[in-house]
């Protein structure tokens, strides 16, 4: 018995602490550096998050130039399929062209209609949104975080916990920000968790993502009035966003509140990130 | 001009680990979803070259690769450093321990890496208060598993091909 337990502790040993041929570093030495970079990761100081940043930007920049080959691969081969479809494409077109043109019309009247009407209630229409435009850099869909990198970080203001916005509706908010890039985390993620509103019905909820599943509308109160079509919008409640940015609308499916968005994640270029939204705590 | 090329031919194979490696890390492939199937081809490969060549696979390149892995995917910067040293640190014992190598000892002694691999994630996911899909984890585990001979069959083709005998 001792003789297996001192076999199991040279085995160990010679795994971890000794180097093998061509090895500079023993796993035992790496396993503690790795340890060691946890813990500052955790950390916040000005030397640390400036190294930090500095690495991931690098980082991001060298994926981009490696994984350039596989997007050009990528885009090349969705052209030649666009190409077959062509035809069939080009005869949806006419009939959306025809149903369109017909709406075109109807929509002038309501718009003028609409301006009319705002100018008789003195409504403000001009736009107070204090945007900036971002393209996405990195999409790469990683198993543990709904997330992408955007090419904007500390040097266009960009901060933690801002609103990333895929036209006018909400998709998710920016987690780590680098001097040249940005993460931001999406509304599908595990880990978001976002105060919302619905209308008409008009009950307070926090919607919250499950990675692949769909997004669902949590804490909601027991007597509550949504129905299907419902649309979700940010409550701002927790003072961090601003309110009534569109998200999405109510889907009932088994009774189960799921939302779905306003915009596609998968095919997001480029990003408005809200930069008037914050209050940062002073 | 024979001699170049010998030479060029065994630098290029002493690379090929390290190309397969970066490569998959940069394009952040380390984990291969397609629908239902989910591979994680990092923890094979280090698995496969620190068991099988370590000469051809650095542990500070196995460091590198998991600290490029975790920037890319928004992991805690060393989460999956550690997972792959705990990896090549059970495929070093593995070696040390077993006399003959074969598939089959491989294929075995890859189940309670991959349940350290997942346990290593676990804990260092949970201290840092990151949510995860642990029925993901365990599917991604399962199907590792499954993958790894078809994956070993590959990598020993290639090396064979090249001209590394096994």
């Amino acid at each position: 018995m001792d003789t297996s337990r001192e076999d199991f502790g040279i085995a160990v040993r010679s795994a971890f602490l000794r180097k093998g041929t061509k090895q500079r570093f023993s796993l035992f030495v790496l396993s503690i550096i790795s340890i060691l970079l946890l813990f500052f990761d955790s950390m916040e100081s000005k030397p640390i998050s400036f190294v930090r940043s500095f690495v991931k930007d690098t980082i991001y920049r060298g994926s981009l130039i490696v994984s350039s080959p596989i997007n050009g691969f990528s885009y090349v081969s969705k052209g030649i399929v666009n190409h077959f479809q062509l035809y069939s494409k080009h005869s949806e077109l006419e009939k959306d062209y025809k149903i369109l043109k017909n709406s075109i019309s109807k929509s002038e009247f309501l718009e003028l209609e609409n301006i009319q009407l705002r100018k008789l209630i003195d409504e403000q229409t001009s736009s107070s949104n204090n945007y900036t435009s971002s393209r996405v850099m990195l999409d790469k869909q990683s198993p543990y975080l709904n997330s992408f990198i955007i090419n904007s970080g500390s040097n266009k203001e960009i901060k933690n916990g801002m609103a990333a916005l895929d036209g006018a509706n909400f998709i998710g908010r920016i987690i780590d920000v680098n001097f040249f890039s940005s993460r931001v985390l999406l509304v599908t993620d595990l880990n978001s968790k976002i105060a919302v509103i619905t209308e008409p019905s008009g009950n307070h909820a926090i919607l919250s993502g499950h990675n692949n599943k769909p997004i669902t509308l949590d804490y909601l109160p027991e007597n509550h009035l949504i129905s299907n079509g419902d649309k979700v919008y940010t409550s701002g409640k927790e003072g961090i966003f601003s309110p009534g940015i569109p998200i999405g609308e109510v889907k009932i499916v088994k009774k189960k509140i799921n939302v779905s968005l306003f915009s596609e994640l998968t095919q997001i270029t480029f990003v408005n990130i809200d930069l008037g939204a914050p209050r940062e705590k002073k | 001009m024979a001699i170049l090329i010998k030479n060029f031919k065994s630098n290029f194979v002493s690379l090929v680990p390290l190309i397969l490696l970066f490569f998959i890390t940069l394009n952040g492939m380390s984990t291969v979803d397609l629908n239902f199937f989910t591979v994680n081809i990092h923890f094979i490969l280090v698995y496969y070259f620190a068991l099988r060549k370590p000469e051809l696979l650095g542990n500070g390149f196995i460091f590198l690769s998991g600290i490029i892995t975790d920037v890319i995917h928004g992991l805690p910067i060393g989460t999956t450093a550690l997972t792959l040293l705990v990896v090549a640190g059970a495929a070093s014992y593995v070696r040390v321990v077993t006399v003959r190598i074969s598939l089959f000892t491989d294929w075995i002694s890859f189940i309670p890496t991959l349940l350290l691999a997942s346990l290593t994630y676990y804990f260092v996911l949970n201290f840092s208060d990151y949510s995860i899909d642990y029925i993901y984890l365990l599917k991604n585990s399962i199907f590792t598993l499954i993958f790894y001979p078809i994956l070993w069959i590959l990598i020993s083709a290639l090396l064979n091909l090249l001209g590394e005998s096994n």
